[in-house]
């Protein structure tokens, strides 16, 4: 076999799954939060903060599924 | 009657004999047959020796037909002299041929040496021969609490298209009573050891049948179906999980059942049921779980170690003979101890078979699903099986996984070795998971907004629907309002900043200009509000909160007023230089009414910014 194989990984350590899947889920569902509050109160719409917060919710409920053992 | 048929067929082939193959002669040929399982191990130690003419690279093997249906496993290897050190093992390759002059009934296979066998030399090689169902229960049915005997039948004489010069046969059964053993000439029986032989200058397809009757209690678990799905994650996780199908193989069961027997005197009654079977998984496998379709079953002990980890399970009830069970066994391994790159591709480096040890499997499935977005997918194993492709949807996937499915029949534990899977992946289709969950979340923000945007009201000239139209509006004008109220009271602010500075430091011009540009945006804020009062005032439904409005503003005024004389007042304190105990009492008495003025403008605003 010409080079030896090296070992692959994931990109993100394992260990760091849990603290990982915590803080994003909190900075998610805080902006989730002012979105809708801010939707409920105010008499003008806004778009650019959905795209803010979808990122922050959708990284951190796949580091949640991860660490929940759901391997996607 | 099966007995008489292997006798006669063994007088057939020994009849039928022609001359031996040229060339090569056995010299030494020692057979160890183990019975102590109900998988049969030979393993036959040969030493060739070519007095032929020419140099042979061939070496024949040969079986009964009867005995070669059952063979599962063959391996031909050199031979190590001190047995103790186990050493990677170099396998000849073997192949099934059909040479012609040949008696019938016997089947052949052929060995090929790497080195050929020059003229007068000599070469030892190990063979070992793996059979499936080569032990006959008999009596075939049984009690709960009888022991299972079992019969084994063979040649004494070891069957080959050579002449062989030595031979001898040792039968290693397990450690209980032999019921019966065929007596031929040079027979002993060492403790649980039957040694026929040695036998000297031997024709070829020479035989001679024995016949053993024995006890063996040993578990006879028989997979008739075993489905092993490997499920790869790059997020760094491999998911084994078997689905196994077991049928005790053994003499059947008859007569009744009782719970309560085996459970008192576990070892004397049904000694050949299957209570455990032991499982050696992959070390650091990790999340085992056991259950079947009613659930999960707590019967089983884990135990790690570094070179493996030993699962023992128990089945919801002991199996008799006859008897089936099924359940599903799944366990994970971490990424970096099965997946590897080399040149450009990734490849999983993993056991083909079960991980149970003694287990004898009728069919075997393997699936191994690789993550979406592979491509290029090539296997490379150690035997033949069958192989096709297949898609599998799973979490978060838009067209699916490939799946390699490989198939193979009539394995034995032999058979565990590595396989490896080729597959070329792109890192960055790994961000395509997150991605999805994003876009998820976003279009529910997205179905939320135009939620709120839709207009639903049946009729647009009712009376309810202009009604709230117009308080929209009004909300509009106030919340306007409130704005530049509080724009007002900052500027205010600055003002009192101002001030301060100047007690600071003595800088009148400083204040002056402050005072001028505050002016100046004042008068803006004032111009601003004009239209909004004008609206509020002749919009009918804010007829309400137009008093409160109104307040608000006038408030606004008389502060703005109180603050403006306080200003002057201190400025011109400053220019005529008075003590600053002065000019503090003189701005006193505005100041408190200056502050409360204030109050009562801020718990105004408050109540605006509710309704």
């Amino acid at each position: 076999m010409a080079p030896p194989a090296k070992a692959i990984t994931s990109p993100v350590p394992d260990a760091w799954y849990p603290t990982l899947a915590v803080f994003m889920l909190a900075i998610g569902l805080v902006l989730t939060a002012s979105f809708f509050i801010y939707e409920a109160t105010s008499s003008k719409r806004n778009r650019s903060l959905a795209k803010e917060l979808t990122t922050g919710g959708g990284f951190g409920s796949l580091f949640l599924l991860l660490s929940a053992g759901v391997y996607v | 009657m099966g007995i008489s048929r292997f006798v006669l067929l063994v007088f057939t082939i020994s009849m039928l004999a022609s001359p031996a193959l040229s060339d090569l002669v056995l010299s030494k040929v020692d057979r160890r047959i183990y019975l102590t399982s109900h998988i049969v191990r030979i393993s036959s130690t040969l030493e060739v020796e070519n007095a032929g003419p020419e140099t042979v690279s061939k070496v024949l093997l040969a079986f009964p037909d009867l005995q070669a249906q059952n063979l599962a496993y063959l391996m031909a290897s050199p031979h190590e002299a001190k047995a103790k050190v186990k050493v990677s093992v170099v396998s000849f390759p073997i192949d099934v041929v059909k040479p012609e002059d040949m008696p019938p009934g016997v089947t052949f296979y052929s060995v090929s040496l790497p080195q050929g066998l020059t003229v007068g030399a000599s070469f030892t090689f190990d063979v070992l021969a793996v059979f499936t169902q080569a032990l006959r229960p008999m009596p075939e049915q049984i009690g709960q609490a009888d022991i299972q005997l079992v019969l084994y039948q063979d040649s004494a004489y070891y069957l080959s298209p050579y002449v062989v010069k030595v031979q001898s046969l040792s039968l290693k059964v397990p450690d209980s009573r032999i019921e019966s053993y065929t007596t031929l000439q040079s027979t002993k029986v060492q403790g649980s050891e039957i040694k026929y032989g040695p036998y000297e200058n031997l024709p070829a397809f020479s035989s001679s049948p024995i016949t053993v009757h024995f006890e063996n209690n040993l578990p006879f678990a028989i997979a008739q179906e075993l489905v092993r799905e490997i499920e790869i994650s790059h997020w760094g996780n491999v998911l084994v999980t078997e689905h196994y199908k077991l049928i005790h193989g053994g003499a059947q069961s008859k007569g009744e059942f009782s719970r309560l027997e085996p459970q008192a005197r576990e070892n004397v009654q049904g000694p050949s049921a299957v209570r455990y079977l032991v499982a050696h998984l992959p070390p650091r496998a990790h999340s085992v779980y056991y259950r079947d379709a009613i659930g999960n079953i707590s019967t089983s002990h884990l135990r790690g170690d570094s070179k493996k980890t030993e699962l023992l399970i128990e089945p919801r009830y002991p199996m008799f003979g006859g008897w089936r069970t099924a359940f599903t066994i799944g366990y994970g391994l971490p990424l970096q101890d099965c997946l590897y790159e080399s040149e450009g591709r990734r490849f999983l480096n993993i056991t083909f078979s079960s991980p149970m040890i003694e287990l004898v499997i009728d069919t075997l499935i393997v699936k191994v699903v690789l993550p979406e977005g592979s491509s290029d997918i090539s296997v490379a194993a150690p035997f033949f099986m069958k192989q096709w492709q297949e898609t599998k949807i799973s979490h978060l996937d838009i067209v699916g996984r490939a799946v390699v499915v490989l198939e193979k029949t009539n394995l034995v534990p032999e058979h565990n070795q590595y396989f490896q899977v080729y597959y070329k992946f792109n890192r960055l289709s790994m961000l395509r998971e997150p991605l999805m969950l994003i876009s998820g979340i976003f279009f529910f923000f997205v179905a939320c907004i135009v939620y709120m945007h839709a207009d639903t009201s049946i009729s647009k000239f009712s009376a309810s629907y202009l009604a709230k139209q117009q308080w929209e509006e009004v909300r509009v004008a106030i919340q306007q309002v409130h704005n530049i109220i509080c724009r007002c009271l900052a500027t205010h602010d600055k003002l009192e900043a101002s001030l301060r500075d100047l007690s600071r430091t003595g800088e009148v011009q400083a204040c002056k200009a402050a005072r001028k540009s505050t002016d100046g945006l004042l008068k803006e804020l004032s111009k601003e509000l004009k239209p909004l009062m004008t609206f509020l005032q002749s919009s009918p439904s804010a007829v309400q909160v137009l008093s409160k409005v109104e307040e608000l503003v006038a408030k606004e005024k008389e502060l703005l007023e109180k603050l403006m004389a306080k200003h002057s007042t201190a400025v011109e304190a400053y220019e005529k230089k008075s003590g600053a105990r002065d000019i503090e009492n003189r701005i006193a008495l505005q100041q408190q009414k200056i502050t409360a003025l204030r109050q009562e403008v801020d718990d105004l605003l408050e109540f605006i910014d509710e309704i």
